[in-house]
């Protein structure tokens, strides 16, 4: 080891690291939402947003506000909530259900999958004149479309979850002389979790899409009902009032499911 | 869900009705857009293309098909469609208030002494004592939407009867058979030549006549967008006078008769290109000479009845309580009456 090499200019290296880090910038996502209606609130008063291509914001919250005052909104909301509530309660636990199935048992797969996906791609709402004669036109008919449309999701993403349990988890249970339905419980229930959150996510913006749709057929009150109305009245106001409703229901289920997410997940930290 | 938006449907019935159609092109004919549904009701239309009476008027016409109502008025109103035949709905009365479109004639109407629309019941509820209009209350009466034509009657005949029905929505009207024949409604109304094939097969019963409580009742109506209205004069008389040529030639042979039974075969061969044309002639025959209503000689338009519609609407809360009868119909192209 000479002087030399210890005195040669040291290259300064640039920290590169850093970036490609989602942080949170609160305050943008808000943003985004106060510009663009304000786009159409000013576009809809100047007049080159004509009256026919969008309702004026204010208007649609001055519709909001009537229903609230009137107590239609509950009128409306609380049938939905109910459908909702009950056909993605049991869309959601007989699809995971079936999906652990699948995923713990051959035969049950060998059998259900291609059942599964032979569903899967069924329009649910071309069945909805099939379940009115098969369930009534009351509330059974709606839970069923609803159930019908969110099970095959959650199906198909819990049995994907349970088969990406990492398996030397699984192994090492074994070794520990760990029963069957312990790994079951203990790992493969756990490690399969996020994997079923994720999918709810997914079922149960498909359950609030179907909403609409089944209250197509025989529904006087609910938020789909409310929406199809103005819709064949060509009643802008209420239309997008009943829609910021829908919307503003995605955005409940889905941060409920990430409170879910942080209390069954922690053990990922 | 499967629902096609309106692009989508217009595309793809465009593309069919064009292929089957081979309009007279004359290079100084305007090009003109008419939206129709495959009812018979909508044979003016059928028969002033087929007869070239629009050709003849210096229009070229496109006959565009729509499976509903709705997204036709929603096609004039984007400049998709110029001039189309509809029943007088919640919508097309909120989209004239939008500027949009203009009423500017009158078409099918309801006529003491001709087959009209009927009531029906389901045989449960027939069973049940369901045999006559008046035992209507407390029943529940089919709809395709709130604030739909269905609605009206349903509404009106209840009104007249002194009873409360409830309204079940179920968007179409094969969704609206189903329910009527399994009996999870109770009632419904509709024209004759699907009423009297249901009745036939038994599932349902006729139990009254919609000319009983709402005589001469605009059933439907000619309209435009309100920038044809109002900036194409030339044009849409010329239109209203082919279109009216159409309606009078399907009075005269399949009402009065004056062609006799020949007449009304060839005007049943001539509709038949349009409506039913899933079935085979034989079968398509009777369903089209059942569904024979007067279509208004000259688009003459009963305002009295169009008032009555419009008031209605607004005094379900349906429609906004200021809209006029002027924003709504142009009544300067066709005659008008009040009966």
């Amino acid at each position: 080891m000479s002087d030399a090499t210890i005195k040669t200019q040291p290259i300064e290296v640039r920290f590169r690291g850093g970036g490609f880090a989602p942080k949170a910038r609160r305050w943008v996502g808000l943003a985004v939402f106060v510009v663009l209606v304000s786009i159409m609130e000013i576009g809809t008063r100047s007049g080159w947003i004509s009256a026919l291509t969008l309702p004026k914001p204010s208007d649609v919250l001055a519709t909001f506000k009537e229903l609230w005052e009137s107590g239609l909104l509950f009128k409306h909301l609380l049938p939905s909530l109910s459908r909702l509530a009950v056909g993605a309660a049991i869309g959601a636990t007989v699809g995971v259900c079936a999906g652990v199935m699948i995923g713990l048992f051959s035969y049950v797969r060998a059998g259900l999958v291609p059942l599964v996906a032979a569903i899967f791609p069924i329009p649910k709402i071309a069945l909805l004149p099939l379940f009115v004669i098969w369930f009534g036109i009351d509330e059974a008919s709606k839970y069923a479309l609803i159930a019908f449309g969110t099970f095959t999701p959650t199906v198909v993403a819990t049995y994907g979850a349970v088969d990406n349990v990492d398996r030397s988890l699984i192994r090492m249970g074994q070794s520990f002389g760990l029963s069957w339905f312990s790994i079951v419980r203990k790992i493969v229930l756990p490690g399969a979790m996020p994997g079923i959150l994720s999918g709810l996510r997914i079922s149960l913006a498909i359950a609030i899409i179907l909403l609409v749709a089944a209250e197509m057929l025989g529904a006087e009150y609910g938020i789909g009902a409310y929406i199809l109305e103005a819709g064949s009245l060509y009643d802008l106001e209420r239309l997008f009032a009943g829609v910021v409703i829908l919307s503003l229901l995605g955005v409940i289920l889905s941060t409920v499911i990430g409170f879910i997410e942080r209390r069954l997940l922690g053990w990922r930290e | 869900m499967v629902t096609f938006n309106r692009r989508q449907t217009m595309g793809l019935i465009g593309a069919a009705a064009a292929s089957g159609l081979a309009a007279p092109a004359l290079s100084q004919n305007k090009k003109v857009v008419v939206g129709a549904l495959r009812f018979t009701s909508h044979s003016a239309s059928f028969i002033a293309a087929e007869r070239a009476y629009f050709a003849d008027a210096g229009l070229d016409v496109e006959l565009r098909f729509f499976q509903a109502a709705q997204p036709m008025a929603v096609a004039i109103a984007s400049g998709d469609v110029d001039y189309a035949v509809t029943a007088i709905s919640g919508g097309l009365i909120s989209l004239a208030d939008k500027g949009a479109i203009k009423v500017i004639g009158g078409a099918l109407s309801e006529e003491p002494g001709i087959d009209g629309q009927k009531i029906l019941a389901s045989d449960a509820a027939f069973k049940a004592g369901l045999t006559s209009p008046a035992g209507l209350g407390g029943k529940k009466f089919g709809i395709s939407t709130a604030g739909s034509s269905f609605h009206y009657m349903g509404s009106k005949v209840a009104q007249a009867e002194g009873v409360d029905v409830s309204f079940t929505p179920l968007q179409k009207v094969g969704a609206i058979i189903g329910a009527l024949k399994s009996g999870q409604i109770d009632a419904w109304s509709i024209v004759p030549h699907i009423a009297k094939p249901l009745a036939g097969s038994g599932a349902v019963h006729i139990i009254g006549n919609i000319s009983d409580y709402l005589p001469n009742y605009q059933v439907t109506t000619v309209f435009t967008s309100a920038k044809n209205a109002n900036d194409e004069r030339q044009q849409t008389s010329d239109f209203l006078k082919a279109f009216s040529k159409g309606a009078s030639d399907y009075n005269s042979t399949m009402i009065d008769k004056s062609g006799g039974e020949d007449g009304v075969n060839e005007m049943v061969d001539l509709i038949h290109k349009y409506v039913y044309t899933d079935r085979e002639r034989a079968k398509a025959a009777p369903s089209i000479i059942n569904g024979t209503m007067r279509i208004n000689e000259g688009a003459r338009l009963n305002i009295a009845s169009v008032q009555d519609q419009l008031s209605w609407f607004q005094s379900e809360g349906l429609i906004d309580g200021d809209i006029t009868l002027d924003t709504f119909v142009d009544t300067s192209y066709v005659e008008t009456f009040e009966a």
